[in-house]
């Protein structure tokens, strides 16, 4: 599976890159120095800085949270950005390369794409290379596509560090155990990360806009004019989450409150808007489910007898020779919150994670080197879950380990069962949480003020957008909150009533409300992201009363303004759900978007110069705008150099 | 061979008209010892777009607490129902006469096997998970396997059930039979 993405990748990103290499070597010409083409400047240092960054968005280091905020695109481009010396164009760049991968999840072992190499690898190309974003967008969901390859590398190799595991629990080494969770898997990881983000961030500005360089100006267009229409695909991903029932109609009035504002409304307007509908949608228009009640109601009866609190301050009458502290606890959730994935391998998943988890409430129970050595086994097995609201299931199992400790009859087989039993139902209850529903409206979010300040013009573009740091930055405030607050409840409550919690916030239909009005949210701020992020220029003129007219700008728009733009978003939607893959779906879209841009009608041209206005209805579509008025040309505008060397 | 060599014949053609016809009721028929989780919820339920979930087990048929929790851990909207091997078979044989999209999900080949043994019209099993563990082999990525399951499986290919891993809707599936051979 991941050949054919490592191919498909590897075709679109390396090919685009290798085939420039060897002429620019033989020309020695060094970054930088050839006549005619914007300065490219990528030191070591700042190359260094970059792959530095790229492996922490892997990393446990930044207290697990990387992976929801370094690993998306839009704080990539923020920190490669300041990396590089310039914030805002790297944030807008980054806002610009994340709209695809808005639905991006990962899910036991899995790995559709990797979002953290087509950031921190596609912005440092767009920057240093002085590329369009549009363009950017384009060369970096290559660029997601072989970043698999070293997910996938990983997930194979740190199958035989949860061995050296093995092997230190046999000896009740509790701090080995511990050592082997972290230390060879990312030692690993830090080389196979660091070393091709280095290459690529070093000599990667170059190779590519060399190639750029050599492909016919239709060619460069119609990679402008992918950008505006690979967003598309990522949007009607996560659409199918959420664009169902009766929240269908938010889609639409987010899409429309942008294009009737000529895209000057803020995303938090949107947004705000949508959380006052969503009031309104839980309270008139959608109640809690019957279906669900009824389950409840019908279940409420037989289940009280096994819903008893398994926590230990629970047990009625005797004082437990053996207390967990406070202090427990928390080291145990930070191990966690930390170290998750620092071994993430296929034949285990998070299993080492959750024993170097268990380590402090191993040593705090269990003193015999056989106890230590069982309880470390135990805890090694095949384990992976949700790391957030899949919480639940540690703080459980911590409580039963406690009472097991102090002399209950508690067996490996009832801990093993509540392990199995409750990490898959945690995980699809915490997945769609916090990767389907969290994760991409406050991404949206973020995004949408990222790359919401346009430049002034009656129609906003990527090309004239003043990029805004703040959308990085907030999103990476308010997604570290929302996480960390999960993950902390679920562990602490899991522990102090165990059960009867899991029961309790399922009967209650809490999820449910909170993922009603997350569907309100997310669909109008999902269009409102539609609206700004997918382009479709129509190029083709129409005769009106005798003079010649763009058959978009005079008919279309006025009619309903982004009409072509909503009908893209919504055909990706319905051939998604037609089981179409988006693999396709990206590969005919890009075919489409360079054939659209050839000059089959009209005049070709001779210098690069003249040909987008003058050319302009010779091809189907048009990057930037309906054809009328050529662009204002700006610095980030000029792919291709004006003199010959 | 349960029901004699004309039954079994029927039910390995009868998905094959169904497909051509209307899409196969029973849509995902998977073997994932994690049941309900992330890969099924977020990935599988959408794609196919199922419209209820029935978990085949044992084990957790009897277990009051886990059966509410998996109840009430798919979403709204969706109706989990969790049978023993007994009224499971029952049940799916039920459902796969209906059109509604049905995900059938079972913790081992073992319990698949009764199913189809049963008279379940199972055309393709899919492995989705299956955790590693001692005495059991890599066949691939998430995919372990004991020498008894092997022996199931293979048992599941000769009714005619084709046996394939495909964990999310949007990988490949790969056939059991070619990772099989090399054994």
């Amino acid at each position: 599976m991941f050949r054919k993405f490592a191919a498909f990748g590897g075709c679109l990103a390396l090919a685009l890159l290798l085939a420039a290499a060897l002429p620019s070597v033989a020309l020695a010409a060094g970054p930088g120095t050839s006549a005619g083409t914007p300065t490219i400047s990528v030191s070591i240092w700042q190359a260094a800085l970059i792959a530095i960054g790229y492996y922490l968005a892997n990393s446990p280091w930044l207290f697990g949270l990387a992976f929801f905020t370094l690993y998306r695109p839009l704080v990539a481009g923020l920190l490669v950005g300041v990396i590089l010396g310039d914030p805002a164009q790297g944030t807008l760049v980054g806002a610009a390369i994340n709209v695809p991968f808005l639905a991006f999840g990962s899910y036991g072992g899995t790995l559709p794409i990797d979002p953290g190499f087509a950031g921190w690898v596609g912005v440092t190309l767009a920057l240093a290379g002085h590329l369009d974003p549009a363009t950017a967008v384009s060369i970096a969901f290559g660029l997601g596509l072989l970043g698999t390859i070293i997910f996938y590398t990983r997930m194979a190799l740190d199958s035989v560090f949860a061995h050296w595991a093995d092997a230190r629990a046999e000896k009740a080494d509790i701090a080995g155990v511990a050592l082997m969770n972290w230390l060879p898997g990312q030692a690993f990881l830090f080389v196979a990360s660091f070393v091709p983000v280095f290459i690529f961030a070093l000599n990667g500005p170059s190779a590519v806009q060399d190639v750029l360089n050599r492909l016919p100006l239709w060619g460069v267009n119609g990679l402008v004019i992918a950008g505006g229409i690979l967003p598309a695909i990522g949007i009607a991903l996560n659409m199918r989450f959420i664009f169902r029932g009766s929240a269908i109609p938010y889609f639409f009035i987010g899409f429309i409150l942008m294009t009737a504002s000529h895209g000057s409304m803020s995303l938090v307007v949107v947004a705000a808007l949508g959380l006052a509908l969503a009031y309104l949608h839980l309270s008139f228009v959608r109640r809690d489910s019957p279906a669900h009640a009824a389950t409840a109601a019908t279940t409420a009866t037989g289940a009280t007898g096994a819903t008893g609190a398994t926590g230990a301050m629970a047990i009625p009458g005797t004082e437990p020779a053996l207390r967990l502290t406070r202090g427990d606890l928390i080291r145990s959730w930070a191990l966690w919150t930390f170290f998750a994935h620092a071994n993430y391998n296929y034949e285990r998943l998070q299993g080492t994670g959750f024993a170097h988890a268990m380590t402090p409430i191993i040593k705090r129970l269990y003193s015999t080197e056989d106890e230590i050595r069982a309880a470390l086994k135990r805890h090694l097995v095949f384990f992976n879950t949700e790391p957030n609201f899949g919480n639940v299931v540690h703080g459980t199992v911590i409580a039963m380990e406690e009472q097991r400790a102090n002399g209950a009859a508690i067996d490996d087989d009832a801990i093993n069962s509540v392990k199995s039993g409750l990490m898959g139902p945690m995980a699809g209850i915490g997945d769609t949480l916090s990767q389907n529903t969290i994760t991409p409206i406050l991404l949206a979010l973020g995004i949408g003020i990222a790359g919401g300040q346009a430049g002034g013009t009656a129609v906003p573009t990527l090309s004239n957008a003043v990029g805004n740091p703040l959308g990085a930055i907030l999103y990476t405030i308010a997604i570290s909150v929302v996480i960390v607050a999960i993950g902390y409840t679920a562990w602490m409550q899991g522990y102090a009533r165990g059960r009867s919690f899991v029961t309790e916030i399922l009967r209650s239909g809490t999820i449910d409300r909170v993922l009603i009005g997350a569907g309100v949210l997310g669909n109008m701020v999902l269009g409102a992201l539609a609206a700004t992020f997918v382009v479709v220029n129509l190029a083709p003129t129409v005769n009106i009363a005798g003079a010649q007219m763009n058959l978009q700008a005079a008919i279309i728009d006025p009619l309903f303004p982004g009409a072509l733009a909503l009908g893209l978003v919504l055909m990706t939607w319905w051939l998604l759900r037609r089981q179409v893959s988006p693999l396709a779906i990206l590969a005919a879209y890009l075919v489409i978007s360079i054939l659209a841009a050839y000059p089959f009608f009209g005049p070709g041209q001779k210098n690069a110069g003249d040909y987008s206005y003058q050319a302009c209805t010779s091809s189907l579509l048009h990057q930037y705008s309906p054809c009328g008025a050529p662009p204002a040309p700006t610095a980030q505008l000029s792919p291709a150099p004006s003199v010959q060397p | 061979m349960s029901g004699g060599p004309g039954s079994s014949k029927r039910s390995a053609t009868a998905p094959d008209e169904c497909r051509r016809r209307a899409p196969v009721s029973l849509r995902l028929v998977r073997i994932d010892d994690r049941l309900i989780h992330g890969q099924v919820v977020a990935s599988w339920l959408r794609a196919i777009g199922a419209q209820r979930i029935v978990i085949v087990d044992d084990a957790t048929a009897r277990d009051e607490f886990l059966r509410e929790v998996l109840t009430l851990a798919a979403p709204e909207g969706v109706p989990v129902e969790v049978h023993d091997v007994a009224s499971g078979a029952a049940r799916c044989s039920e459902l796969a006469r209906t059109p509604e999209p049905v995900i059938v999900l079972a913790r081992s080949p073992r319990t698949m096997l009764a199913l189809r043994q049963a008279g379940v019209p199972i055309e393709v099993v899919d492995l989705g998970g299956m955790g590693a563990g001692p005495g059991r082999r890599r066949l691939h990525k998430t995919i372990s396997v004991s020498p008894e399951e092997i022996r199931e499986l293979r048992e599941l290919e000769q009714l005619g059930t084709r046996v394939e891993i495909q964990i999310v809707a949007d990988d490949r599936p790969i056939s059991f039979r070619s990772l099989d051979s090399g054994n």
